[in-house]
């Protein structure tokens, strides 16, 4: 009776012992949101050069190259994107710009400035959404989901947590998206992104780490179709940059006079 | 549970795992040989020809149709280049070389559509002055804030909107602009150069954007999220002030509202187009001008406008229809003075715009276009299938005006037109 005693004690010595102890481990869904958020995006304005290549059936059907100017903007926390077209010639010098959920578009043929629904798309597969900088924190509330092995980008096993991200403001572009982050640095591996239908929209791999920009980041992410595998855009992001993005650059009515150095 | 289909189960949740990572390998597959861009640099330039052939049928007074063969050679180029951190310089210039198979003939003109520079201080301030090509307007059929339209195409080869504004000469002005988070304020003012159009070959034509002095002002200003509207005032010493107003805000994630609008004093349309006809009322007074709708994207990438165009000052359905009965003589002038200002024929006009990107077929473009007037029901039906290559674009278009004879669309010379055109990007 003793010994029972002290072992049902010590049971729950060891419960009581135990309980603070894995909350304090418990990761936290939106800490390991936010700190996905900072391998993929930088804190202050830089600018990016954007290829993408655009797989048919196996066949390279499309290519497009874009300068992107990003900034975070201090009240949302999200960020703002200029992206100029660079290629091809009949879209050069084309304009896209995105803050909070207002997109427009600039062709300096006709110099006039449209505004675009999230849904209206410039390029191929890939949507407005997919081309500018965004937080998820801002815009998605991360539950934690299981932790698992998975293959990453590079076909090698990694130790993942999924994130399951649930849209709670208006400008989010998908309903929801599941995020699997390296359990040990919150590096995005892949993602899936959800309809309001819950129909599979797109996986997106995040592969390619290189240091830039002060830490390591993707410097490509692969889209896949939901809804055809074969389609594939691949998204390539070379010179980095940290540079100055004017406020003024940032709203429709300076499209006109944007000019980069 | 029975073990077939415990099986069937099991195989249910596997199979579609199987097959969704082996996709993915293929994906990454794919991936892994993309070839590595080189780095592109934009270029200051942009230039382009474009060969259009086509065969159209022509409308004859009194006698049958006839039909006429078409060819047109377009050199477009524009340049826009930093020369320092503070100053830019902007050029744009068109070159059309067409013949018709008939009395019509060959003819060539040359649009200079920009040419000024501008210098930014710094981000907050803009000052250009040159040619300029300052355009407004949310809506996509018609324009009533777009102010500087007036006489501003030379050389129409389309009449597609979009070819309008893209083929279009700008005003010679002095523009500035001081922007501050989220608003700006810009000012305009554009002198007199010159006293009349002139149609030489190649001519500037600032006659035609600068036959008097005119002045604009337009503020805007975030208000509230998915809202900035852009409030205008307008000065021309032809008439009275007129305002100005243009909003698109968001509806839902497909859809975009757009409504534009501009009213003041003026003259109607017939009066300004007919200043000594007997019977027509030179007084001013209030007349607004409208074009409302929305632009709403499918998933499958087919956008459509659909637009309700009004201005107060054309002419109601009794005056047009008595207008198309009397003297041809003014039937044709209050025609040609409405399309060198762009405005629409009466008072109530509708315009939709279809665009299936990626139609059937990757790069394919499909558009198709219908203006409608609502007095006199005549139609103009535009088609466009485009296919899209690297450096080049095919184009198979096809026109179609349709109503009664001295009706809006029924009485344009070009009642059917059909071409093909190629346009090469350099």
């Amino acid at each position: 009776m003793t010994w029972l005693r002290f072992l049902l004690c010590a049971a729950a010595l060891a419960l009581a012992a135990n309980v603070p102890a894995q909350t304090a481990a418990e990761p936290n869904a939106q800490a390991m949101l936010q700190a996905s958020d900072r391998v993929r995006n930088t804190d202050r304005a830089f600018a990016v050069t954007v290829t993408l290549i655009e797989y048919r059936n196996g066949q390279q059907t499309d290519t497009s190259t874009l300068a992107s100017y990003a900034k975070s903007d201090p009240r949302s926390g999200q960020f703002r994107t200029l992206i100029r077209f660079v290629a091809p010639a009949r879209d050069s010098g084309k304009l896209m710009l995105k803050a909070g959920n207002d997109f427009w578009f600039f062709d300096p043929a006709s110099r006039a400035s449209v505004r675009l629904s999230p849904q209206q798309r410039l390029l191929g597969q890939a949507s407005n959404g997919d081309v500018v900088t965004v937080n998820f924190a801002s815009d998605y509330r991360a539950e934690l989901g299981v932790r698992e092995e998975i293959r990453d980008g590079e076909r090698k096993k990694r130790d993942s947590t999924r994130l399951d991200l649930s849209a709670f403001t208006d400008n989010a572009s998908y309903h929801r998206i599941e995020l699997w982050v390296d359990s040990a640095n919150s590096q995005p591996i892949k993602g899936k992104f959800y309809a309001d239908s819950d129909r599979l929209l797109k996986t997106v791999y995040y592969r390619r780490y290189q240091k830039q920009l002060g830490a390591d980041r993707p410097t490509e992410t692969v889209i896949i179709d939901g809804l055809d595998p074969k389609w594939v855009t691949v998204m390539r992001y070379t010179e980095f940059a940290f540079r100055d993005v004017p406020e003024t650059w940032l709203q429709r009515d300076y499209l006109p006079n944007f000019r980069p150095d | 549970m029975s073990k077939p289909f415990l099986c069937a189960v099991v195989l249910a949740c596997v199979v579609p795992c199987v097959v969704a990572a082996e996709a993915e390998d293929a994906a990454l597959d794919l991936a892994d040989v993309a070839p590595q861009a080189a780095p592109t640099v934009a270029s200051d330039w942009r230039l382009f020809t474009e060969l259009a052939a086509g065969q159209t049928t022509l409308r004859q007074a009194g006698a049958a149709d006839t039909s006429a063969t078409t060819q047109r050679l377009s050199l477009d180029v524009a340049f826009d280049k930093k020369l320092s951190p503070e100053l830019r310089a902007v050029f744009a210039d068109r070159l059309d070389l067409t013949h018709q198979s008939d009395a019509v003939g060959s003819r060539t003109v040359n649009t200079f559509k920009e040419g000024y520079f501008s210098w930014q201080p710094d981000a907050r301030r803009v000052l250009d002055g040159g040619r300029i090509n300052a355009r407004y307007g949310a809506a996509m059929g018609y324009n009533p804030t777009d102010f500087f339209r007036e006489g501003a195409n030379r050389s129409i080869t389309s009449l597609d909107p979009q070819d309008l504004r893209n083929n279009r000469m700008g005003t010679v002005m002095l523009r500035g602009q001081t922007l501050w988070q989220g608003g700006a304020l810009t000012a305009i003012y554009a002198p007199k150069v010159a006293d009349a159009p002139n149609a030489g070959d190649w001519n500037a034509d600032f006659g035609a954007t600068n036959n008097r002095r005119r002045w604009l002002v337009v503020a805007s200003h975030q208000v509230a999220d998915n809202v900035n509207p852009q409030v205008m005032l307008y000065g021309d010493e032809r008439q009275p002030v007129q305002l100005g107003l243009n909003l698109a805000m968001l509806m839902g994630d497909a859809a975009v509202g757009h409504f534009e609008w501009s009213g003041g004093r003026s003259k109607t349309l017939l009066a300004q187009a007919a200043p000594l006809a007997p019977g027509v009322s030179q007084d001013e007074t209030w007349h607004n001008r409208l074009a409302t709708g929305f632009t709403y994207t499918s998933a499958s990438k087919v956008s459509l406008t659909a637009e309700y165009e009004y201005n107060g000052a054309a002419l109601d359905q009794t005056v047009w229809d008595a207008l198309r009965a009397g003297a041809p003589a003014d039937y044709a002038s209050y025609r040609q003075w409405l399309q060198q200002r762009q405005e629409i024929t009466t008072r109530h006009a509708a315009f939709v715009r279809a665009t299936w990107q990626d139609a059937l077929v990757n790069r394919l473009d499909l558009t198709l276009m219908l203006r409608r007037n609502l007095d006199d029901q005549s139609e103009l039906t535009w088609l466009e299938a485009r296919y899209r290559l690297d450096h080049a674009e095919l184009a198979l278009q096809w026109q179609l005006a349709s109503g009664d004879a001295f009706s809006d669309y029924g009485a344009l010379a070009q009642r059917r037109l059909i071409q093909a055109l190629f346009r090469y990007y350099f």
